[in-house]
């Protein structure tokens, strides 16, 4: 099998300024450095075949998300480079809509902009309505959805645009159980059709009957990566062990963490 | 040099997006009030009443300017004055208010201010019918000056894009230049020729006055809408500065455009 994604030597930096002052000095002064600077991503490297199903774990701001844009080329990588062949589609809880604008229009616009000729649109439309569910409130400004609703129709859009790859940033979570049911249906649908998935969830039970390959990150870096059974019971045992751990030991193990993410930073 | 074409390619590659994308634009301006587009008129007429009773009544106690009265010369160049403001404070604010909906790294983004200001364009357009049509009625009706009026037109266009492409990625990165932008564009309502004559400074200061491309333009449109003349015919030289501007102002800001593109999303 050919790889679909090659993820290579990815970092991502960001500053961290004490004042704002600090952030405008860092920008007009070249060669000087101020603030922080932390690695949310640190020299990550993996390849995915076609058509495998990867799981993103970690515990929170470990990275999963900034990992997901960045392959999803949301935002770009301080250094490394991510190759990948095939459109990509990232679906997360926040999807971009414009909130003055009502459902059927932010449809036609991210259809637009993500290069859909106009009778592609309008083939396209009445099944993304119908998907979301949204009956009668898709004349409506989105402004007066509810949360739920507005995931729905993102990720209806993001799945009707039939990407080659795609990436679920804890979208599946939101909903009630029977979109839930519906959206993870849909998921075995690509599944079947060999598309390359990345699920980034913190649910370990949906990522046991979906995922076959997890790759777990921890502040930054890759933990492990391999078969899922495995790698899931090693997380497993891992957040019982961090669970148990005592206010002050966690708060140690995060610093020593931290102290690394911002460490590589004293090195050029 | 390069960024110039690349961003220039762009804009004839990707036009049709433009075009569609200013509706959703205009759509999503004209929602949430119930006259919707009406306040394009509205407003600006409010604003011309009131600058005629303060500064024709008032101030200038019925004096006309030269042998045209008051109102019709406030008029014809304030018409081209409410595209100027509103073109650069929508153009600037363009980028790190749409980023997030927008966002893929591989969008064409120097086509989001010029989307904006296409957006800003319909109104102008509808407004410079609307006041051709008083003017009628006013003592200044339609001469074979007008033909001019599209070289201004096109040549604002041309400005406003460029100046945003600045504009839009200064702001981006330092919010604060939208708050400086807005000082600025109310001083130079005052320091363009569109409330009082600055015919009326002494001999000496004109030509600093006329440094101010807007000047160019506003000067244009009312030698169009009143019949005074080939402006840019008149004043080869100065036509030749405004073309200039334009030139210069293009290649900073597809400079600065370009570089910064890739990082747009981070300074969110």
């Amino acid at each position: 099998m050919p790889n679909s994604v090659e993820v290579r030597n990815v970092s991502k930096r960001y500053k961290l300024y004490k004042k704002s002052s600090e952030r405008l000095l860092d920008l007009l002064i070249p060669h000087k450095e101020y603030g922080e600077a932390f690695f949310a991503l640190q020299d990550v490297s993996f390849d995915v075949e076609e058509g495998s199903i990867v799981g993103l774990v970690g515990i929170n701001g470990s990275g999963k998300s900034t990992l997901a844009n960045i392959i999803a080329g949301v935002i770009p990588a301080t250094s490394g480079e991510v190759k990948s062949n095939g459109n990509i589609s990232l679906i997360a809880v926040n999807a971009g809509l414009d909130n003055k604008l009502t459902g059927r229009e932010n449809i036609e616009l991210k259809l637009l902009m993500l290069g859909f000729s106009k009778t592609e649109i309008n083939a396209m439309e009445e099944e993304i309505i119908e998907f979301a569910e949204l009956e009668k409130f898709i004349d409506q400004p989105v402004k007066t959805y509810s949360s739920g609703m507005k995931s729905r129709l993102g990720f209806s859009i993001s799945v009707r645009v039939n990407p080659d790859i795609l990436i679920i940033d804890e979208a599946l979570s939101v909903g009630d159980k029977a979109f839930a049911e519906k959206s993870l249906n849909k998921m075995m649908e690509f599944k079947e059709q060999g598309k390359t998935m990345f699920f980034v969830s913190h649910s370990i039970s949906q990522m046991k009957k979906f995922c076959e390959k997890i790759l777990w990150l921890e502040f930054g870096v890759v933990k492990e990566y391999g078969p899922a059974s495995e790698v899931l019971s090693h997380y497993e045992e891992f957040l019982e062990e961090f669970k148990n751990m005592s206010k002050k030991e966690k708060k140690k193990y995060r610093q020593n963490a931290l102290d690394r993410q911002s460490k590589i930073a004293a090195k050029p | 040099m390069k960024s110039a074409f690349k961003v220039l390619q762009e804009q004839i590659q990707y036009f049709y997006l433009v075009r569609r994308l200013s509706i959703y634009e205009l759509r999503s301006m004209a929602s949430g009030n119930y006259l919707g587009m009406a306040w394009e008129i509205i407003n600006p007429a409010i604003q011309i009443t009131i600058y005629w009773f303060v500064f024709g009544f008032g101030i200038r106690e019925r004096q006309p300017v030269g042998d045209i009265p008051y109102l019709q010369w406030m008029f014809a160049g304030i018409l081209a004055w409410f595209f100027i403001t509103q073109g650069v404070m929508k153009g600037t604010k363009s980028i790190y208010s749409k980023i997030k909906m927008l966002a893929k790294m591989n969008f064409p983004m120097s086509v989001i201010p010029s989307y904006v200001i296409f957006a800003q364009f319909y109104p102008h357009l509808i407004l410079l019918a609307l006041g051709t049509i008083f003017l009628q009625f006013i003592g200044y009706p339609i001469s074979i000056y007008y033909l001019q009026l599209p070289l201004y037109i096109i040549g604002l266009l041309a400005f406003l894009f460029s100046l945003t492409l600045i504009t839009s990625t200064l702001a981006t990165i330092v919010r604060d230049v939208q708050m400086l932008l807005q000082s600025v564009m109310r001083m130079l309502l005052y320091l363009s020729p569109i409330l009082w004559p600055p015919t009326l400074l002494p001999e000496n200061w004109q030509p600093y006055m006329k440094l101010n491309p807007f000047y160019y333009i506003i000067e244009g449109y009312r030698y169009s809408l009143l019949g005074e003349g080939w402006y840019f015919l008149e004043n080869p030289i100065y036509t030749l500065y405004f073309c200039g501007i334009v030139l210069i102002t293009f290649l900073i800001g597809a400079y600065l455009h370009v570089k910064f593109r890739s990082q747009f999303i981070d300074f969110l």
